[in-house]
């Protein structure tokens, strides 16, 4: 209570600090006043009365001082006292104060970007109005599966039936085909132009067709999110039914601006989307993005599905789910409202339709509903794989960078303390409190803080605009523009400001409580300081040290993974193996038979090209579905002893020589026609599932093959029994367990080759081959879609090489950082040893020391903590890594050897850094140096 | 000749004037001239002690004070005691006993 009290009193004086003074004179007064009449009733003089009674009070203005600073008043004074004298401190160390605040701000600044980073992209919430009012919805199945994709009957249920919300949308992406819509720009060059590729992170696709990103939303989207345009308007019921007219679409501002040069008249315009003619009747403001996080080319109405997919039951039927839901909350409705209502709905749809279906089990039956705040994301972050981990360790990193930051800042501090100690005996002697001169220094520190802050902010702010702005053009035309809000909220500034105070009291708080103590109790001139602080130095440059070693370490490693998943050995050629994707258009002319004659004539085609030397159809390595599998006994015909859950993919018999999988034993599926009996498994599929026992022969019962993810719970093995014909070599997967080397290879059926890529082996260049392939696709048949890479290309954009390229940048920058900052303080602090025992080495000298001991014994002083900071540091990055180890590509173990190396790197790195200004020691005079004071 | 009085030890004065103003709300002169009376004027305080003890007790929050109209109908500051004041009094006055008492057998050895 005395605490708040003694707080309130202190804020009041902030406005009222004219009014306290008066009060208090006004007291006073008053009491003169009675003093006066009393001695006037006693006799006196009317002028001697008064000045008797003000004598009485002897030190009139002291007291009055006194009582102001006891009601609150003082303290304002002193603070701005305090500031300017550190104002003036700062300034007179021009260039530590620089460096203070720079190594400061950087530690503040990283974690500043990091925080906003964050922000901007994960927990963004819709771009609607009154976001706090928008939720997505998933439904919980019994088995433990999310439903987060619903049909549009689904859909039109929860509408009608929830009270919650007072709108529902559905949306969902797709990518369609574009035509008629003016000059088309070679989708290839733009594609190529574009950063994402230049840099390696998207397929060099051969198109002969050009394609928009589109957002297919319900007819009431943009008003349930309360989304304005800019031109037109918005879809409205009515209007959409229409059969005759074409269908009504909205196109983005950006869209608008890349692909058709900002064409004012672009509203009444008619393009082709997959062949089917459409209207634009609005434009959308610019980075507007919805329930998304880019801008689409195009809004697509709901109602146009069936128009475009080329199947006038497509919304009808429950199979498509495409669907993701975002509702609005009603006034007075509640998520737990929400949930509940979802939940009974879903129930009632299950048993109108589910459960008379043949797959139905109790597991898939509804069992909750998941509402969470609007979010682009389709889960909760928490359930998003990883995301909560790597972000945790970015944090990690940042912090620890800060630590290194303050270390660094602290050591500065203590050195620059260590020059002030005349000045802070004076002012102890003058008659300051210790208490006072601790505030001063705190003060001093705080406004070191408070600047680093403000710098780290600004920068950080204006560094991540520049980063969004090259990330929006980063993408193709066709992906639409990615938008990112990174402008800092309240929280951001006020975590920045709290942070940066830490910072800056932290890392001066050492110096401000030695300073004091140890100016009281030495005598005379300035001598060499005291052991206690030459310790506290050292401790702080030993934490840089080790926390620089932690993040240089990781940061390497980090580094090695990713060109390890670079370089690894996949088991099969992948830059000589070209992909072909063909996409027939949804029109009923393309029957099966009419689909499986044109991809025959295409592998007629493409084997006759020079440089070609086989091909098959099949799925590139990587895509995979699982299955279950058991070995089964053929005199039994019982199943063998628990089943194993293996990836399983259709190939053709070329399939292995196309990619230059070696056959170990037995055979492939030469001499088969059609779809056999036999199965080709990989040596760790064979090991898995007979352990030590000849798999040649043996038979075995897989579970669901039907090309489709289900959930582990569904994969049951009651199918067909396949007898194993052969055992190829292992490829490796893009996962980091090794399970997906465990393949099954089921025989492809010629009648499905329409549903396959072709994988092509060339001997001469890929990229005039994949040239070849569009020629040779426009002439058998201009309709059919085709895109093209190398395997190799394929791998790069795998979620897990993208992950470690990322991972590497990240740490490695803030590896590269931590070095940096350490090393600014070890310079530092080894100019002000040097600059402080200037007399000590100038007595040296005079007594015969010569240049290399002086050199000798200033780098001593800064070695031993040095090298203390390495070995602690190397235990430290051996505990982190063990932690990391499943994150670290291709990284299984790392031998000590390694620590060493980089920890001896840094140490010599380090002594370079201390060598400049301990050569400045061997250069003093020694008859200067004694002269000095 | 008058003796000159002794001063009050300090620390004593603060007790003192917690109980005075335990006998009801006063404003500095009063609080004077109370324990002046109280103490039939074998002590007189000092304004320049004074004010200083008032400050400082208002500051531990065992007295507040407050601008009222005086029995002249003058504007005045009024203290008056609060609830842990009272406590500390009472605290207060059983160390005074306490130490009177001890001071009070040494001093009658003989």
């Amino acid at each position: 209570m005395r605490a708040l009290r003694y707080l309130y009193r202190r804020l009041q004086a902030l406005w009222r600090s004219e009014d306290i003074h008066s009060e208090i004179a006004e007291e006073l007064s008053f009491h003169i006043a009675l003093r006066t009449e009393d001695n006037i009733r006693r006799g006196m003089t009317p002028e001697k009365a008064r000045r008797e009674a003000e004598r009485r009070f002897g030190r009139l203005s002291a007291i009055k001082e006194e009582g102001y600073d006891v009601r609150g008043g003082r303290w304002l004074e002193t603070t701005w006292q305090d500031l300017r004298y550190s104002a003036r401190m700062l300034a007179r160390g021009r260039w530590s104060t620089l460096i203070t605040i720079l190594s400061l701000a950087l530690g503040i600044g990283v974690n500043a970007a990091i925080v906003t980073a964050y922000k901007a992209f994960f927990v963004r919430p819709l771009d609607a109005r009154n976001a706090g009012e928008m939720v997505n919805i998933a439904v919980v199945r019994n088995s433990g599966l999310r439903d987060y994709t619903f049909s549009h009957s689904d859909y039109e249920a929860y509408r009608d039936s929830v009270s919650a919300f007072s709108g529902l949308v559905t949306y969902r992406p797709m990518q369609v085909r574009l035509s008629n819509a003016g000059e088309m720009i070679s989708q290839r060059a733009a594609h190529e132009q574009s950063a994402m590729a230049r840099l390696g992170l998207l397929t060099t696709t051969a198109s002969n067709a050009e394609f928009a990103h589109v957002f297919v939303v319900s007819e009431n989207y943009f008003s349930v999110l309360g989304a304005s345009v800019l031109q037109g308007r918005t879809f409205e019921a009515a209007n959409t039914a229409g059969a005759g007219s074409p269908a009504p679409v909205l196109i983005s501002e950006n869209y608008r601006q890349r692909r058709f040069a900002g064409d004012p008249a672009i509203v009444g315009k008619t393009v082709h989307l997959n062949g089917v003619a459409v209207t634009i009747i609005g434009v959308t403001p610019r980075d507007f993005v919805g329930t998304g996080v880019s801008t689409p080319a195009f809004w697509l109405p709901v109602s146009i599905e069936p128009l475009i997919n080329g199947d006038s039951r497509w919304l009808l039927s429950r199979e498509n789910r495409p669907y993701r839901l975002f509702g609005r909350l009603a006034p007075g409705g509640s998520i737990e409202q929400a949930r509940t209502q979802i939940v009974s709905v879903a129930d009632r749809l299950w048993n109108q339709n589910d459960s008379k279906a043949e797959s139905n089990t109790p597991a898939t039956r509804p069992a909750t509903a998941l509402v969470w705040p609007g979010s682009p994301f389709p889960l909760p972050l928490r359930d998003l794989l990883g995301v909560d981990l790597a972000v945790g360790l970015v944090m990690f990193g940042a912090a620890m960078l800060l630590a290194v930051a303050c270390a660094n800042v602290g050591s500065l501090r203590l050195a620059v303390a260590r020059s002030r100690e005349v000045e802070l005996r004076t002012r102890l002697s003058l008659g300051a409190t210790r208490a006072r001169v601790v505030r001063q220094l705190l003060t001093e520190n705080a406004l070191v803080g408070l600047a680093a802050g403000g710098l780290a902010l600004l920068l950080s702010w204006a560094l991540l605009k520049v980063v969004v702005r090259a990330i929006a053009d980063a993408l193709p035309v066709q992906y639409g523009t990615l938008v990112f809000d990174v402008s800092p909220n309240l929280a951001i500034f006020a975590y920045v400001l709290l942070i940066s105070l830490i910072a800056g009291l932290l890392s001066g708080l050492s110096p401000a409580l030695q300073s004091p103590r140890s100016a009281l109790t030495s005598t005379g001139r300035a001598s060499t300081t005291s052991v206690r602080t030459r310790r506290l130095q050292g401790v702080l440059v030993g934490v840089q040290v080790a926390l620089s070693l932690v993040l240089l370490i990781t940061g390497s490693l980090f580094v090695r993974g990713a060109i390890n998943s670079l370089a690894m050995e996949t088991g099969y050629e992948s830059k000589q193996v070209v992909q072909l994707n063909f996409q027939f258009p949804r029109d009923p002319k393309y029957s099966e038979d009419r689909r499986v004659a044109v991809a025959n004539k295409l592998r007629l085609r493409m084997a006759a090209l020079p440089g070609v030397s086989v091909l098959t159809s099949a799925r590139p390595p990587g895509i995979a579905f699982r299955t279950a599998a058991v070995p089964v006994d053929e005199r039994r015909q019982t199943a063998g002893t628990g089943q194993s859950i293996l990836h399983y993919t259709y190939v053709q018999a070329s399939y292995f020589e196309t990619l230059g999988i070696p056959l170990i034993r037995g055979r492939g599926f030469e001499g088969e026609t059609g779809a056999g009996q036999f199965v080709v498994l990989s040596e760790s599929a064979a090991r898995r599932i007979f352990v030590n026992e000849n798999p040649l022969g043996r038979n075995i019962r897989l579970g669901l093959v039907d090309e489709r993810p289900h959930p582990n719970r569904e994969l049951v093995a009651v199918g067909t029994t396949y007898q194993v014909a052969g055992i190829v070599r292992d490829t490796r997967g893009w996962s980091f367990d090794r399970s997906a080397s465990e393949q099954i290879y089921l025989p492809l059926a010629t009648g499905r080759i329409a549903h396959h890529p072709l994988l092509i082996r060339v001997q001469s260049d890929p990229l005039s081959i994949i040239r070849s392939a569009e020629r040779a696709v426009a002439s058998i048949d201009p309709e059919v879609i085709v895109t093209s890479s190398t395997l190799e290309d394929a791998l790069r954009q795998s979620t897990p090489f993208i992950v470690s390229t990322l991972a590497a940048a990240i740490s490695s920058s803030i590896g590269m950082l931590g070095l940096m900052l350490t090393l600014i303080g070890i310079f530092g602090t080894v100019s002000h040893v040097v600059a402080l025992r200037t007399r000590e080495v100038g007595i040296r000298m005079a007594i015969g020391a010569q240049k290399q001991d002086v050199l000798r014994l200033i780098l001593h002083e800064i070695t031993r903590p040095v090298v203390a900071g390495l070995i602690a540091g190397m235990a430290l990055a051996a505990g982190v890594v063990y932690v990391l180890r499943g994150m670290l590509y291709g990284i299984k173990f790392v031998d000590g050897s390694y620590f060493v190396v980089m920890s001896l790197l840094f140490l010599i790195v380090a002594l370079l850094a201390a060598y400049p200004p301990a050569r400045r020691a061997m250069k003093v005079d020694p008859v200067v140096a004694l002269r000095s004071e | 000749m008058a003796r000159r009085k002794p001063d009050l030890p300090q620390g004593t004065l603060d007790m003192l004037v917690l109980k005075a103003l335990s006998l009801g709300p006063m404003h500095g002169y009063g609080i004077g001239q109370r324990i002046g009376q109280l103490a039939e004027n074998m002590l007189t305080v000092e304004e320049g002690t004074l004010y200083p003890a008032l400050y400082r007790i208002e500051e531990h929050g065992w007295i507040e004070s407050e601008w009222s109209t005086s029995e002249n109908n003058r504007r005045a500051r009024f203290y008056n005691l609060t609830r842990a004041g009272r406590k500390q009094l009472q605290v207060e006055e059983s160390n005074w006993a306490y130490l009177s008492l001890a001071v009070r057998k040494i001093l009658k050895a003989s």
